[in-house]
């Protein structure tokens, strides 16, 4: 699954930590899912989007 | 698992210690270096959990919940094996205590290889 995680905390002004905190994960996580090797949970997902004000298929594909 | 493997490694250690005059041959060295590796990386690891823990951030969170589940279990099956390995030479090892206690650290020792291994391939 490919994401835009990276582009968007750019765009906010938002470091992987700040991200982190904002949807209660480990930095690593934020780490992993920027990179491709972890697809979050719906849940999380869902709640990254929120912090963006994008729906989750705006911030998430498929490949 | 930081906290058994330094329990562990202050068992085995005072064990391998009381030893003294065998603590360098064979087995015992291999063990004893074993022991303060993993003791080594555990700390480390714990140190690192705190210090994340006071910057504000979950100790836990979905991914590292996913990698312990998939780590124990493999690591689990490789440990089955391992023992397995072990009861069908053991009476090439020197006495039980080097038997048992090389079999509880060669179980730690796959456990942190496993994860290593899960943290490359994670995708939940």
């Amino acid at each position: 699954m490919d994401n835009r995680i990276k582009e968007l905390r750019a765009r906010d002004g938002l470091t992987q930590s700040d991200l982190a905190k904002k949807v209660d994960v480990r930095r690593e996580t934020i780490v992993f899912l920027e990179k491709g090797k972890y697809n979050p949970s719906l849940k999380l997902a869902h709640e990254i989007s929120k912090v963006f004000g994008m729906t989750i298929e705006e911030v998430f594909r498929l490949d | 698992m930081t906290t058994s493997i330094l329990i562990m490694l202050t068992i085995w250690a005072f064990v391998i210690l009381e030893k003294q005059t065998n603590i360098f041959k064979g087995l015992d060295l291999v063990i004893f270096i074993l022991i303060i590796v993993l003791g080594a990386i555990a700390f480390f690891v714990a140190l690192k959990k705190e210090k994340e823990e006071k910057q504000g951030f979950v100790t836990d969170d979905e991914m590292s919940l996913l990698i312990k589940y998939k780590s124990g279990y493999y690591a689990y099956l490789a440990s089955m094996y391992m023992w397995l390995f072990i009861f069908i030479f053991k009476d090439k090892f020197p006495d039980i205590e080097t038997m048992l206690g090389g079999g509880i650290l060669l179980s730690a020792l796959i456990l942190f290889i496993t994860k290593l291994v899960i943290k490359k391939h994670v995708n939940g």
